[in-house]
């Protein structure tokens, strides 16, 4: 199923922000376009 | 699928080491995988996440979804060329095959200007 025309998932992870290990959640990016993605492992392309 | 740890220590590696020293960008760590399965790019097998992309819109919305297998890498030019088309399309305009910036949008009201342009 595709998630286009759908409002996207809700997600709160840690993430590594300018160095610094922080809380992240889509709600961080309320009223911006955010390009969102996903890869399989460290060390790898994306 | 990797500690935001791994992540850390991606970003400090040299990029002519295979690192990516200098991203900008935050990596967010999805150990519990449930991003990944929300956003239906969970390989279940693996359990490993497929190299989903989606562009979200202000209001939330999932605008476009790309999704690649394992060995096939990303375009960065078609990610922000798709960016530009759904920008121009939030102007009540909509986007033909091979649109990019610069290029004339069509006005879905009055399209015939346009092909009379545009179309050979």
């Amino acid at each position: 199923m595709t998630l286009v025309g759908q409002k996207a998932p809700d997600f709160k992870l840690t993430g590594v922000v300018n160095g610094e290990f922080k809380p992240v959640a889509l709600a961080d990016y309320k009223d911006k376009w955010l390009v969102l993605f996903f890869y399989p492992l460290d060390f790898t392309f994306v | 699928m990797d500690s935001e740890h791994s992540h850390k220590h991606w970003l400090n590696q040299p990029r002519n080491q295979g690192g990516i020293q200098g991203t900008e960008y935050p990596l967010l760590s999805d150990m519990k995988k449930q991003a990944s399965r929300d956003y239906g790019v969970l390989h279940e097998g693996k359990g490993i996440s497929l190299r989903g992309l989606f562009l979200i819109n202000p209001a939330g919305e999932v605008e476009v979804e790309m999704i690649n297998n394992f060995p096939i890498g990303r375009s960065s030019d078609e990610i922000l060329r798709v960016l530009d088309a759904a920008q121009e399309s939030k102007k009540g305009m909509v986007c033909p095959m091979n649109f990019s910036k610069g290029k004339e949008a069509i006005n879905p009201k009055d399209a015939k200007t346009w092909f009379s342009k545009n179309a050979k």
